[in-house]
């Protein structure tokens, strides 16, 4: 039963951090624009957020310390504070971006002023973020955002031409708009390895007190968790290949994925993917802020974990309503919260290569990890994943800057 | 240079200061290191956390000094043991660590459910 239970902490990274509105925003503008061709890409980003939580959910377990304390451990207090204002950045708009998800989805089911649904969003993601234990948010969350499998569903129905749905599986370049198509590569590459992922997944597993006998759960966490995760990502670009690409349609709104669901399953198939979404985007903006708060926490020293009162880890509870605060502000500008999205993946894909050479550097260290350090096989893919998150770090923003976000 | 400085470095500079509660109370910012002779060695003496024990910590180190108070200084004798974490043998409060903590605290405590 404790197995089970702690599968859930996977579930929720996997459905409310893998599957979040950058997964929800790029996959389906993905499938729209370039139909199955994109399919391989998640693959490699599934396999990679795979590799990488593994990891540092194996450095957690043995060594008790979270991913930005072995940052600052290992690159030092500058380049540490530096990657520390990169990640706060990254969450906060990220944060903001989930916020305005949950405004949006909100206001598909209910019908209420967008703005008057940003502080309802807020307020309540506050109260239950406050009120509620760790497990239980991770189940609220976890568990009703499986309603996003609805998607899966609609892929069955929707009767895609399985060959070319495999042939997207192998990795090829479209001979058309090459650089958008490397826009959207580094965009879903971006999506499956957010870096408040790791975070959060990192700190779980140490509030959690992990220890050796958990490495097994560490394991099935990270591949069940994060694979389930990839599954939702590849029926999102499916369904948005079959239903809007040959239509012409370009989803810009959140709510158009939705709109796929009903096409193939019918308003039921609507109303699921609606909660899906809401949950999905509502537990990404509680990890986001917790993420924030974490490194902010783990950066300067202080008493962190949901896990305690908030009497009990101060500084960590005023760092994540802080971050609340920001994001709603943000939100109520006005700024469309896809746009909110496309900018904080981009910039999430830059801050990647200080979050995970740490973990990298860590879980090869004999000193610390012991027998558990990384064997032969996690070297090779975590060093490759390294190399080609490098590329994709430099080469984020200039595709950004020359596709115009995408538009070509 | 020589293998102990290196593992200073590695092993305690940056690292989470934990009291003797299990408590989390700051990082280890800087050493404060005492030569020994003539030799050119020289003994840990004291631990730096917090405060203006950034300055040298390259160009953030020295503007979040600038924002800060003095650092906390924690003689060496008071580490109980030094691995993942660098432990201490007293609570944070008598080791004048972890004040900021303390502070929120009392802020945080007024709302329900704190």
């Amino acid at each position: 039963m404790k197995g089970f239970l702690q599968i859930a902490l996977g579930i929720l990274s996997a459905i409310g951090g893998f599957v979040d509105i950058g997964d929800l925003v790029f996959n389906t503008q993905a499938g729209a624009t370039f139909g199955f061709q994109l399919l391989w890409v998640v693959v490699i980003g599934v396999f990679g957020i795979v590799v990488y939580s593994e990891m540092c959910g194996r450095v957690a377990a043995i060594s008790q310390r979270p991913v930005f304390d072995l940052i600052r451990e290992r690159v030092g207090f500058g380049a540490g504070f530096g990657t520390l204002i990169a990640a706060e950045v990254v969450n906060l708009m990220t944060c903001a971006a989930e916020v305005g998800g949950v405004a949006i989805v909100l206001q598909l089911l209910g019908g209420a002023p967008y703005r008057v649904l940003i502080v309802a969003g807020v307020v309540a993601l506050m109260v239950i973020t406050w009120t509620l234990p760790f497990e239980w948010i991770e189940r609220l969350f976890g568990y009703f955002g499986l309603c996003l499998l609805v998607f899966a569903v609609a892929v069955i129905k929707l009767h895609p031409h399985w060959g070319s749905v495999a042939h997207g599986f192998v990795p090829s370049i479209s001979s058309t708009n090459k650089l958008v198509f490397f826009y959207f590569a580094v965009g879903l590459l971006g999506a499956a390895l957010t870096p408040y992922e790791v975070y959060f997944y990192s700190s779980g597993a140490v509030e959690d007190g992990w220890g050796v006998k958990d490495l097994r759960i560490n394991k099935i966490t990270s591949i069940v968790g994060y694979g389930l995760g990839g599954f939702l990502s590849f029926s999102l670009m499916i369904v948005a290949a079959v239903v809007f690409l040959p239509r012409g349609i370009d989803p810009q709104f959140l709510g158009t994925p939705a709109v796929g669901a009903m096409d193939a399953v019918g308003k039921y198939g609507l109303l699921l993917a609606l909660v899906g979404m809401l949950f999905a985007v509502g537990g990404a903006a509680i990890e986001t802020s917790f993420s924030g708060a974490y490194n902010l926490a783990q950066f300067f020293g202080w008493e962190w974990g949901k896990r305690r009162r908030p009497g009990g880890a101060p500084r960590f509870t005023i760092a994540w309503v802080v971050i609340f605060v920001l994001a709603l502000g943000i939100v109520m500008t006005g700024y469309d919260p896809v746009k909110i999205t496309e900018y904080s993946v981009i910039f999430s894909v830059v801050a990647l290569p200080l979050t995970f050479l740490p973990i990298l550097l860590v879980a090869n260290d004999a000193a610390y990890m012991g027998r558990h350090r990384n064997g032969r096989f996690s070297n090779v893919v975590g060093i490759a994943y390294f190399v080609v998150i490098l590329a994709v770090s430099l080469s984020a923003i200039p595709l950004m800057l020359l596709t115009h976000g995408g538009q070509g | 240079m020589t293998e102990s400085e290196l593992d200073l470095g590695l092993g305690v500079l940056d690292h989470q200061l934990v009291d003797c509660n299990g408590r989390n109370c700051g990082n280890v910012d800087d050493l404060e290191l005492t030569p020994l002779g003539d030799h050119g060695d020289s003994e840990v003496t004291e631990i730096l956390a917090g405060g203006n024990a950034w300055r040298g910590r390259g160009w953030f180190g020295r503007l979040c000094a600038a924002l800060s108070g003095d650092a906390v200084h924690v003689p060496w004798s008071e580490v109980a043991e030094v691995g993942a974490v660098v432990t201490l043998k007293r609570a944070a409060q008598e080791l004048r660590l972890g004040l900021g903590d303390d502070r929120a605290a009392r802020f945080v405590k007024r709302f329900p459910g704190a």
